[in-house]
């Protein structure tokens, strides 16, 4: 049995004490929760809510495991499963989401533009964006501790804020994006990464994503006990298995 | 690709082409034990996953298991969110990561070209 008794960390309400988890990330990962449970720019707490139930439901959906198993993921129609069906959200968001949890890799242009003709903004969809895959962080940080997965968080009644960055500019992406500084600093990499540019048109979007990311990881000089080099081959497989660009 | 670049850093060059490949470590220490992690972790091979965490507590130690799997986690999100949003490689990353990117292989998973693939 290996002891865990002398590492010095703390656990919040959702992380049991099995597992050593540094305390900055158990907060971050209760703030984040919490946080996707209020309303939010263009969505309310209960569609937020919803959101990252349909991107659990993805995960045992069996249209996703046909689409992800035909050559095209445009080759397989039908209905996900009966929560999704039961939503109020709009047919094709939900569809989105259900791809970007169990078939990233293969999300193309046509995918966002099937959301865009529903009549959901832009700046909605980022936000969409960011709800669903701070969920995909927490939920997998759970299963590969062995850890059930936490309840859905409690969904907050209020109005949306409508808040969204007017001055996002297009630089190629299916949305317009952060206008910022493109030059390379020290590490090879941009002074503002691409990733938070794009979901630059919902600033509250960017905090909740990179406040739940952030504790994972740093450019430079990681505050983990793996090296820089181990957490970069971690990452950059993960990115090969997603089919991920950077 | 930040491996090349930690890499340089240690004075070490990796072998970039096992990012894109079915085996190999890279030149990276415990690489084996992290590649086996990370891909049942993102595959959801959960029970595949229970019995290597077990072996990586033993093999690597909890902490470094436990750290392993959360930048795995992490970049399970975030590479969603690029591909969720298309955002292509600017013009001075794009050209500061020609030659890793064709070493890794990872060019065939540009937005636009997926798009041209897939879309029917």
């Amino acid at each position: 049995m290996v002891q865990m008794a002398s590492m010095r960390f703390t656990l919040g309400l959702m992380y049991t004490p099995e597992l050593p988890l540094r305390t900055n990330l158990t907060e971050a990962h209760e703030a984040s929760w919490q946080a996707i449970g209020e309303p939010g720019a263009f969505w309310t707490g209960p569609e937020r809510v919803q959101m990252v139930a349909h991107a659990r439901a993805a995960t045992n959906c069996k249209l996703c495991e046909q689409r992800k198993a035909a050559l095209s993921p445009f080759a397989v129609p039908g209905e996900h499963d009966e929560i999704s069906r039961e939503s109020e959200l709009p047919p094709a968001l939900i569809d989105a989401i259900h791809r970007i949890r169990s078939d990233p890799g293969r999300l193309t242009r046509s995918v966002f533009a099937q959301v865009i003709a529903a009549g959901v903004s832009e700046a909605a969809y980022v936000e969409m964006v960011s709800v669903i895959n701070s969920s995909v962080i927490i939920d997998t940080l759970h299963r590969s501790l062995g850890l059930s997965l936490p309840e859905l968080p409690e969904a907050r009644e209020g109005e949306v804020s409508g808040d969204y960055n007017t001055e996002a500019v297009d630089r190629g992406a299916w949305v317009p994006v952060l206008d910022a500084d493109q030059d390379l600093f020290e590490p090879g990499m941009p002074r503002v990464p691409n990733i938070l540019r794009s979901m630059g048109l919902v600033p509250s979007a960017v905090q909740l994503f990179f406040q739940t990311f952030r504790p994972h990881y740093a450019l430079a000089n990681i505050p983990l006990s793996i090296s820089q080099a181990q957490a970069e081959f971690v990452a950059a497989r993960v990115s090969a298995l997603n089919e991920c660009f950077y | 690709m930040r491996l090349r670049g930690s890499g340089e850093q240690e004075g070490r060059d990796y072998d970039l082409s096992v990012i894109t490949a079915d085996t190999g470590d890279g030149g990276v220490e415990a690489g084996d034990v992290l590649r086996g992690l990370t891909e049942a972790a993102i595959r959801s091979e959960w029970d595949l996953l229970d019995g290597l965490r077990a072996d990586a507590f033993v093999s690597m130690g909890v902490q470094e298991t436990v750290d392993a799997l959360t930048v795995a986690a992490a970049f399970n999100g975030i590479t969603r969110v690029a591909d969720s949003t298309g955002i292509p490689l600017d013009d001075a990353m794009a050209e500061a990561t020609t030659s890793i990117r064709a070493a890794s292989g990872i060019d065939q998973f540009s937005y636009a070209e997926k798009s041209a693939r897939y879309d029917l």
